[in-house]
């Protein structure tokens, strides 16, 4: 334990002991402790080459590593392999605006050690959309218009094809590979979360209305996902976008967490499935055309959380908690490991 | 009132008389027909413009395609009649910067979408194969909504009659 831990976390119990109801920046010692040894986190940030670099940090929040520092691309969306030796990315020109809803669509695909090195550029500008990890880490799944592709890394070789059902963007397989979630067309509706078995091929919606960004669960039977419910008064009535979860069959939805004066988008759950990583930004669309917004990790059992003032929030959810987050830099994307992954400081 | 000044004032009277006439008198007719249109798709329809249901939604954030009722009014290559639901990639846009990733290559030289205009249009006939956007279709949320096919529209020129 670090000499920090050591003076904060006695010091914090003490203080929760002394005050029934203790403001959340007491508790962040505790759960920076409790997450010092949970893996690592990449995202993509914009440091000081003014250019969209990847970097990995520990959940607690301890100084970022840098694993790309580029002066000619902007890297972006990194996720760990399912073993965590190796990271996916897109990598685009400098000064590309980097689309919240259509980076799947372009850049060059790059794959890489989860160290950053021997990165090899796997595509062209535009191919392998949308490429994401198949569980056994030597395929990727696609998202193309006439439908879904199944690619193996090695050979570039198509193993595998099906329709795509209506999903438009943000594929990604389960950890089981037993189910895609992505964000397609449901009843005339567009954004909403839909799962498609891989086996059957038959879709069901998950959450419909004004949902995006869908992530799995380890335990693969739910997703953590973006959604602004109707009729909010938040943002002129315009309406914030919080952090739901449901199980794939589209039962069980539940607020994960939400707060009125902040769009709430990049949802993580860690691979022990016992906490959420999220980002928080001022502007809708999760800030990837500027730079990005504070990432911020909560414990999944103290969901529904509400965060903020909130008041039309916290009528609509009586029971949300004022859950603990810890604030990570600034970032965009963030994907977990639990791997050990080895990043020269 | 200085010579020049009532110089300038009837020049521009002049003019502005003569810009009116021109406004005023009928369009040359055109059918809309194009290279483009009659080669892209595996559809092309003369069609008049009859229903858009709802407001299209701001395009600052979020592109998609907008699902619209057309009566067919003559048909030039492959099958279509009577009623079609058309979906039009990002409708806020003119038809000829309209096309990006999402739609591929898609256009015209429609800029707006009026209820009554008449356009030619070539097409596909499932959307789903086309478009990678949301669609938002408001006849879907009809009581009875139909169950024709979405119709994906590749190439959207104006006619003139």
């Amino acid at each position: 334990m670090s000499i920090r831990y050591s003076v904060a976390v006695p010091l914090t119990l003490l203080l929760c002991a002394l005050v029934p109801v203790a403001p959340a920046e007491e508790y962040d010692a505790v759960l920076a402790q409790e997450l010092a040894d949970k893996g690592w986190i990449v995202y993509s940030a914009q440091a000081d080459t003014a250019t969209w670099d990847l970097f990995v940090i520990r959940p607690d929040g301890l100084p970022a590593r840098r694993l790309t520092r580029t002066t000619r691309y902007e890297e972006a969306a990194p996720r760990f392999s399912p073993d965590g030796s190796r990271i996916l990315y897109r990598r685009f020109p400098k000064d590309s605006v980097i689309d919240h809803d259509k980076w799947g669509f372009g850049g060059e695909l790059v794959i890489a050690k989860s160290d950053g090195t021997d990165a090899r550029v796997v595509g062209a500008e535009g191919e392998y959309p949308w490429a994401s990890w198949m569980p056994d880490g030597k395929h990727v799944s696609c998202l193309y218009r006439k439908g879904i592709r199944i690619i193996s890394v090695e050979s570039g070789e198509v193993v595998r094809e099906m329709p795509r059902k209506g999903i438009f963007q943000q594929l990604f397989p389960s950890p089981d590979g037993q189910r895609f979630c992505g964000t397609g067309n449901v009843g005339g509706k567009a954004w909403n979360i839909v799962c498609l078995d891989t086996k059957t091929g038959a879709v069901n919606p998950v959450h419909v209305f004004q949902s995006c960004t869908p992530n799995w669960f380890p335990d693969s039977k739910r997703l953590i996902y973006s959604s602004r419910p109707p009729d909010q008064e938040a943002h002129k009535g315009y309406g914030a976008t919080q952090l739901w979860m449901a199980n794939a069959d589209g039962t069980g939805r539940q607020l994960v967490y939400g707060d009125d004066a902040y769009h709430i988008y990049g949802g993580e759950v860690s691979p022990d499935g016992a906490y959420v990583l999220f980002t928080k930004s001022l502007a809708d669309g999760g800030g990837s055309e500027k730079e990005g917004a504070p990432m911020f990790v909560m414990r999944l059992a103290d969901a529904p959380a509400v965060g903020g003032d909130s008041g039309a929030l916290r009528a609509l959810h009586p029971g949300a908690k004022d859950a603990p987050l810890l604030e990570l830099p600034a970032g965009w994307e963030p994907h977990w490991t639990y791997a050990n992954v080895v990043v020269k400081p | 009132m200085t010579s020049i000044t009532r110089f300038l004032i009837a020049g521009i009277g002049f003019f502005g008389v003569a810009a009116l006439c021109v406004g005023c008198g009928p369009a040359t007719p055109d059918d809309g027909a194009d290279p483009q249109v009659a080669t892209q798709g595996s559809i092309e329809v003369t069609a008049k413009l009859v229903d858009i249901t709802g407001k299209f939604p701001p395009n600052d954030l979020y592109d998609y395609a907008y699902v619209m009722k057309y009566e067919v009014l003559k048909t030039h290559r492959g099958e279509a009649t009577g009623t079609l639901l058309v979906g039009q990639y990002n409708p806020l846009k003119k038809r000829a910067v309209a096309a990006d990733e999402r739609s591929g290559e898609i256009g015209g030289n429609v800029t707006r979408f009026r209820v009554g205009d008449i356009h030619r249009l070539a097409l596909e006939p499932n959307i789903d194969e086309y478009c990678m956007a949301g669609i938002i279709n408001k006849y879907a949320e009809e009581d009875k909504p139909s169950d024709a096919p979405l119709y994906w529209a590749v190439w959207t020129n104006r006619v003139i009659q």
